[in-house]
């Protein structure tokens, strides 16, 4: 057992579980960082963006890594069109801005539905699947398919990109203030109207990009969604909520204590373990894992 | 005189269009499906055959209902793969809806949870992508399971199977649902009766989504046999990760999933040596309506049935159909039908003995070159086993 424990092996399986989490959850942070908007349709962008790529790939013969800057940009555009057409209005009115974090899980849950049935109608409730990159790669004591790999580096990049961007750059401050205080941003002379649309599109582009990532090693369907919206929450909540950083982390964290704890206990206490440390965060920190409060580093 | 004509005139139109309208009334078939949840990728392939049913009878004109021919028409609802769902659905279609027949939900768990429904208001339903041997034991008189694969029978065939391919160490991988668990009960007393020694025995939850720590096991124990007892989801979970690691076992049962048109397309040539639950192939030539089926459900949706869970609902559509053709829509008639009677099917004739298929025995298939085969029972075999290339 030990030998397992020490093994190259499920090291990595953490590291690539744990930076798939980062990912969804990282999207999902954004829009409710920056708006604190519930987006619990954010699985239905990760099915979205697998559709995207699987059909470019079965239908049309584009590679899955082509269909993965395809499904970020028609997510990306989707977080666009409903910032413009339905939150900017929204979050203008004093009245409705108050409410709009409630009202936002009506909101996204009426998108869960249209979204499931319009894929639904559109390739059938049947799974789907093609073979892209399926050779196993070695390099020491790790094996891993090189699908998975690719999707791992590219899930990676984005993350530590998003990590770098917020930290170096003027907009990645802003997004950070707007997240910290959305009206003292205002005062600051920051544009919160374009960082918001940014930061939907931004958050809804990244939901699709995981999803084509998923698409190259799963069986997808119309309703595979909910479990990356679940995994996406309980990720958030242990990262502290808007805390785009402590998220990446907190993925991370995940991924070790699922695979780990799995090695240590067995398959069946999968669940428990996963769900056990989210309600002791809950409890002991609900803040987050990260030190400090609420905001992002 | 000529009112007289005229009211007859009249009488007789107003009587054709109600003979016609009686004529063209269709026959409303009832069933939960899971379109969302856990047996999603599974009940897809089912809705699918009976969709192609549906339109492969009403392009014949109809149903024929002892005689007379009636278009179909489907009641269904979404059950989000919750059986509790499904107990309310059905008694919904029973007692509000008021449907003429009775279509199954997908997979034992949900027909296991309307097994007292179908009792209770006796209402006969033939099932398709199920089996239990609880069900058998307690004998009711409304279900009749076409899959030969009741879970006792399956466990000691496939030790037989597995005696067979010379597996004298193996891995044992489940699912937690209750079917597999089932299984679990026969096939380890079945394994230590054939002496084969148990080096793995490991059971994951449905929402598993990474099996790294358990197939580094299997690796570390170097079995030469592998049964996972699985759904379709895990399947794919399982294939992958089993040849990341480079699990070479020369013999490789996977239960369910392995004949879906996605899980072959996703794993191509590497499938080649994977055994899996199933009793039908278009490949018979006994079976002179199973290719026409291959080939209607290709022309429909250019892919190839699964030929596990697209078989067995096809063939559920034909008992019913054949049933109803002699004893109509009398519920005491069809349930009498359907127990003693034989259906022409596309996988052979099938008759049923209490809930069971007495005539199919179990079997299994495996993927060879490309082919799904059917390798077991030597009787109904269209290819010998191979084993599994490292």
């Amino acid at each position: 057992m030990i030998d397992i424990l020490l093994s190259e092996q499920l090291l990595a399986a953490a590291i690539i579980t744990g930076t798939l989490y980062a990912l969804v959850a990282l999207g999902l942070n954004l829009v409710y960082g920056t708006m604190r908007l519930l987006n619990i349709a954010h699985g239905e962008l990760v099915m979205l963006g697998a559709y995207v790529a699987s059909s470019g790939y079965n239908y049309f013969g584009i590679s899955p890594l082509v269909g993965v800057i395809g499904a970020g940009v028609l997510t990306g555009l989707m977080g666009a069109a409903v910032y413009i057409f339905l939150f900017r209005n929204l979050l203008v009115k004093p009245e409705l801005s108050r409410r709009l974090e409630a009202n936002s899980l009506l909101i996204f849950f009426g998108a869960i539905v249209i979204l499931q049935n319009i894929v639904a109608l559109a390739f059938t409730g049947t799974p789907r699947g093609y073979r892209y990159l399926d050779g196993v790669i070695h390099f020491g004591g790790v094996a891993l398919t090189e699908n998975r790999l690719a999707g791992f580096l590219i899930a990676a990049a984005i993350c530590l990109a998003t990590a770098i961007f917020l930290r170096a750059s003027i907009v990645g401050v802003a997004i950070k203030a707007l997240i910290q205080d959305r009206r003292a941003a205002g005062l600051v002379g920051i544009n919160v109207d374009r960082i918001q649309l940014l930061s939907l599109t931004l958050g809804f582009s990244i939901g699709g990009v995981a999803g084509a990532l998923v698409s190259m090693t799963q069986e997808i369907t119309p309703f595979m969604g909910f479990p990356y919206t679940m995994a996406a929450f309980v990720v958030i909540i242990l990262g502290g909520l808007g805390n785009l950083v402590g998220g990446i982390a907190a993925g991370l964290v995940l991924g070790f204590i699922q695979i780990y704890g799995v090695a240590l206990t067995s398959p069946q206490w999968n669940s428990i373990l996963l769900y056990g440390a989210f309600v002791a965060v809950l409890v002991l920190r609900p803040q987050g894992i990260m030190r400090g409060g609420r905001g992002v580093r | 005189m000529f009112r007289r004509l005229l009211l007859g005139l009249v009488t007789a139109i107003a009587l054709t269009g109600w003979v016609s309208a009686q004529a063209a009334d269709p026959v409303r078939i009832g069933f939960s499906i899971s379109e969302t949840g856990l047996f999603a990728p599974g009940a897809a392939k089912q809705i699918k055959s009976y969709d192609l049913w549906r339109e492969l009878v009403n392009a014949k004109g109809g149903l024929d209902v002892a005689g007379t021919k009636r278009p179909v028409e489907f009641v269904k609802y979404d059950d989000q793969s919750a059986p509790a769902n499904a107990v309310k659905i059905y008694e919904k279609l029973i007692t509000d809806d008021k449907v003429d027949l009775l279509f199954p939900p997908f997979g034992t768990v949900m027909h296991l949870a309307i097994v007292p429904l179908l009792e209770r208001y006796k209402f006969p339903m033939v099932a398709n992508t199920a089996s239990s041997v609880h069900i058998r034991e307690i004998k009711p008189g409304n279900i009749w399971f076409t899959s030969p694969s009741i879970h006792d029978k399956w466990a000691e065939e496939l030790v037989k199977l597995a005696k067979q391919a010379g597996v004298s160490r193996l891995a044992l991988l489940s699912n937690a649902i209750p079917p597999a668990n089932e299984v679990r009960r026969f096939i380890i007393p079945e394994l230590e009766k054939a002496k084969i020694e148990i080096v793995v025995n490991e059971v994951w939850p449905p929402s598993i989504n990474d099996m790294t720590a358990v197939l580094s096991q299997v690796k570390k124990a170097a079995p030469d046999g592998v049964i996972v007892l699985s759904l379709p989801n895990d399947s794919v979970l399982y294939t992958r990760q089993a040849n990341e690691l480079g699990i070479d076992a020369k013999f490789q049962f996977v239960a369910i999933g392995p004949a879906g048109a996605a899980y072959r397309k996703m794993f191509g040539p590497k499938l080649d040596g994977i055994v899996m639950l199933g009793h039908w192939t278009p490949e018979r030539k006994e079976w002179p309506q199973a290719k026409e089926f291959y080939d209607a459900y290709v022309a429909k949706y250019n892919e190839p049935p699964d030929y596990l869970d697209s078989a067995l609902s096809y063939i559920s559509c034909q008992v019913t159909e054949q049933a109803v053709a002699k004893a109509g829509l009398d519920l005491d008639k069809l349930r009498e039908t359907i127990s003693t009677g034989t259906f022409e099917t596309i996988n052979g004739p099938i008759r049923f003995k209490g809930v069971e298929n007495a005539v199919l025995p179990v079997s299994f298939l495996q993927h060879q070159g490309g082919k799904i085969e059917l390798i077991w029972p030597s009787s109904l075999a269209t290819a010998q086993y191979k084993p599994r290339s490292k």
